[in-house]
């Protein structure tokens, strides 16, 4: 690899570049030394001029799995528009990245070698790949396939057994394909008295930095072992056919998940329900929106936050004014989470109990509690004034203080409520809650204790003032 | 919703209504019928999503629910929770419990063997599955024969001595209820009881939503006494706001021939008089009805002078 009109067109020694890691290192080839004076004559060269070089072929070896084309894809564009030796070592460097991002090899190396005498500047470049199985299968049919099995369980009871498929490169679609297949169950007995089944395959059609797109096709079944639901709940339970697409649009440039203090983030969520051939299917449409601000205000590294969720249930097809909606697709407000991260649409409210507050109804003669049935349309609220605590080793290892006040509320729309449905009443029926407390960040997720005190609730919501753990991920 | 219901209002959920019955379901119908007979007012609510489901049916009044799968199912919980009773004082007598055993063991059998194997499912689709999605109505019929048979104790091997033992047995208790009832209006003691529910929904199903070429329907048209029986407290009871008579059971059209099922000869000579009995009595009530125009018109101060006519159906 040197410049044809400098040297004869000879065989040029071979030049090693190790990438292991990501790291871009010059290492020695085995054979040379460091005194080696070729060696540092194209280093002398390299740092005081772009050297000249062409590519003549991209060699793909020790891959006994994985399709030639897989690798290709990821490495062939950035390598051959290298035109300058300082651009193939970048190259070879973004080309190593692309295929460590891949996870389906143990160790990638690129070897630059000089081409055939006929064609002198030019060079050659090797890799190698291997497969290796775990909970996570990768690999198996050579398209950098990974599968990967989970069982999961969580701490709201609910389970899922899941087998799932991604595919960096799938026939046409510019962005890598997954899909899910499972079996969940979701225990809601305590809140709305029922129990959710479902039995799906979720295909992620497009997933990029803003957009994803989701096809989810499932069996759904709501039961009640405890016969103690309301009446609207009883009218639910029962099998049912879920046939929908949804569509995240997300943009995050806040400056941190965990504790943002500058940015802002937008994330409309819409869902579409029923594209089946078969009319029986479920038909609802649904739409969610998140909007998130932070302000740095200069000191103490304070920030204020604040944010706005709301979202809009309804079913559509023959009747769909008189129908009721579907109880899984309505919004719940309440819960053990914090409404500065999540950007999932309308559901948490400090001081609240999962599920604690909205459109209830009776349970059978016997129990005392109420089932919490949802809302067609909701809306929360909220603002968020953190700040560092004045002890240092507090601060040194991220925790910090904050002080908050939300307001959120539900409402039903379905069934012809949406006539007796006003604004004046549905604000005048907001909930709110202040509170301040702690925020510690462990690793992935954010831990609160906070005291709330509930400012204003309605009949039979699940809230009341004191000290609450929460957790967001 | 927000806020307490405690309304008195009774309503009784079942599955939907099909082949001119008010609820299909041959679980659910019994319930009905009950309702009817003790002439409690109630509303009718379905649920057509869950076709697998033991509570159904289930009745309501405000936060009051009786569930079928609770206390022995719901006629009985309704009569334990004192909402209804038709059977105060009945269960002493030494008929009532074989009775009932026949009724709710023997010929409980043989329906369900019917519905699910008989006819191999012909009408279970219409009846349960119609409201579900195609790929879920199909996986849950084929899960329910499956469950039956196993339930009945069917095998490839023992499959035709089964049929033959379930066949039997329902002929020998249509026999044994011919014999018990005789012309009486009811079962017991000239009063409706639980048993008249539990054999009229049996009678009901079986002649309108089984095929015609169904065995069990043809053995049950033998007993003609049962079939004058069914018609009269279909007539009196469950019909009690319809002005127009129904027509006799056995000529309902069944729309749904089972598949493959052993054809039968039609009982024809049966059909033309039964026909002819359905003829006479709606030229009586026709005449009944011209007459009563007559009278009020004539008594309201005025001869009509329209000619009312009618047309004989022969």
């Amino acid at each position: 690899m040197a410049n044809p009109t400098e040297n004869p067109p000879n065989r040029e020694p071979k030049y090693e570049l190790d990438i292991d890691e990501g790291e871009l290192e010059e290492a020695e080839d085995e054979d040379d030394t460091a005194s080696n004076p070729r060696t540092e004559s194209l280093f002398r060269r390299m740092r005081s001029a772009p050297v000249p070089v062409r590519v003549h072929d991209v060699i793909v070896k020790g891959n006994e799995k994985t399709k030639d084309h897989i690798i290709e894809a990821e490495v062939e564009a950035v390598i051959r528009e290298a035109n300058t030796l300082q651009e193939l070592l970048e190259a070879s460097r973004v080309a190593n990245s692309n295929l460590r991002a891949l996870d389906i090899f143990d160790s990638v190396n690129i070897t630059l070698d000089s081409g055939p005498p006929e064609l002198p500047g030019t060079t050659n470049v090797a890799k190698s790949s291997s497969v290796e199985a775990s909970l996570k299968y990768k690999n198996i049919f050579g398209y950098g396939d990974i599968w990967d099995g989970s069982m999961v369980y969580g701490l709201d009871s609910s389970a899922e057994v899941g087998l799932g498929m991604y595919l960096p490169r799938f026939k046409a679609l510019p962005t890598p394909f997954s899909s899910r297949l499972y079996l969940s169950t979701q225990d809601w007995l305590k809140f709305s008295s029922y129990e959710e089944r479902s039995l799906g395959l979720s295909l992620g059609l497009l997933s990029s930095k803003y957009h994803e797109l989701v096809y989810t096709v499932a069996w759904r079944s709501l039961i009640d072992p405890s016969r103690l639901a309301s009446e609207s709940i009883r009218r639910q339970l029962g099998h049912s056919l879920l046939s929908a697409l949804k569509y995240t649009f997300k943009y995050d440039q806040r400056d941190s998940y965990l504790r943002p203090t500058s940015g802002y983030a937008f994330s409309s969520t819409s869902q579409v329900g029923g594209l089946a051939p078969d009319s029986r299917s479920l038909r609802f449409f649904k739409q969610e929106i998140d909007l998130r601000c932070a302000v740095p205000l200069g000191f103490y590294a304070a920030a204020l936050n604040f944010g706005v969720s709301g979202g809009v249930t309804f079913p559509w097809g023959s009747g769909y004014k008189n129908r009721a909606s579907s109880v899984p697709e309505r919004f719940f407000l309440g819960g053990n989470s914090s409404p500065v991260c999540s950007l999932s649409g309308p559901s948490a409210l400090w001081g609240f109990s999962t599920r604690g507050l909205g459109p209830n109804e009776a349970r059978r003669r016997g129990d005392v509690e109420r089932d919490f049935v949802g809302g067609d349309a909701a809306v929360t609220a909220f603002a968020d004034l953190s700040f560092d605590l004045p002890v240092r080793w507090l601060r040194e290892r991220g925790v910090h203080g904050h002080v908050f006040a939300c307001a959120g509320n539900t409402a039903k729309l379905t069934e012809n409520e949406f006539r007796n449905f006003s604004g004046p009443k549905f604000l005048e029926t907001f909930r709110t809650s202040v509170g301040a407390g702690i925020v510690l960040p462990v690793s992935l997720f954010r831990m609160e204790i906070n005291y709330c005190h509930i400012v204003k609730k309605q009949e039979h919501d699940r809230a009341k003032s004191g000290f609450f753990l929460t957790f967001s991920a | 919703m927000e806020g307490d219901q405690d309304t008195s209002d009774f309503t009784l959920v079942t599955r939907k209504p099909c082949f001119g019955l008010p609820t299909a379901c041959p679980n659910c119908l019994p319930a009905y019928i009950y309702l009817k007979l003790a002439q409690l007012p109630f509303q009718l609510a379905f649920n057509s999503t869950f076709p697998d489901s033991e509570e159904l049916p289930y009745f309501e009044s405000g936060t009051y629910v009786a569930y079928n799968n609770e206390d022995g199912g719901v006629i009985e919980k309704l009569e334990k929770d004192g909402i209804v009773n038709l059977d105060s004082q009945l269960q002493s007598l030494p008929d009532y419990l074989s009775l009932k055993a026949l009724i709710v063991s023997w010929l409980d059998e043989a329906l369900t063997y019917e519905i699910w194997v008989g006819t191999e499912g012909a009408s279970a689709s219409k009846i349960y599955y119609s409201d579900l999605p195609w790929v879920i109505g199909k996986v849950l019929f084929y899960k329910q024969t499956y469950l039956t048979k196993k339930r009945l104790g069917l095998t490839k091997e023992n499959a035709e001595q089964r049929e033959k033992l379930i066949y039997k047995r329902a002929s020998e208790a249509y026999e044994a209820l011919s014999t018990r009832l005789g012309e009486q209006k009811f079962l017991f003691e000239d009063r409706p009881s639980s048993l008249d529910a539990f054999f009229l929904s049996h009678m009901l199903f079986t002649i309108q939503v089984l095929p015609e070429t169904s065995v069990l329907r043809h053995k049950l048209l033998e007993q003609s006494n049962l079939v004058r029986y069914a018609e009269r407290l279909k007539s009196e009871f469950l019909e009690e706001s319809s002005s127009s008579p129904s027509p006799p059971l056995h000529s309902f059209p069944s729309s749904f021939p089972g598949k493959g099922s052993k054809t039968k000869s039609k009982p024809k000579a049966e059909k033309s008089e039964e026909e002819k009995k359905f003829k006479k009595r709606a030229r009586f009530f026709l005449a009944a009805q011209f007459l009563a125009v007559v009278i009020y018109v004539s008594v309201m101060g005025g001869v009509s002078s329209d000619e009312v006519e009618y047309e004989d159906d022969d």
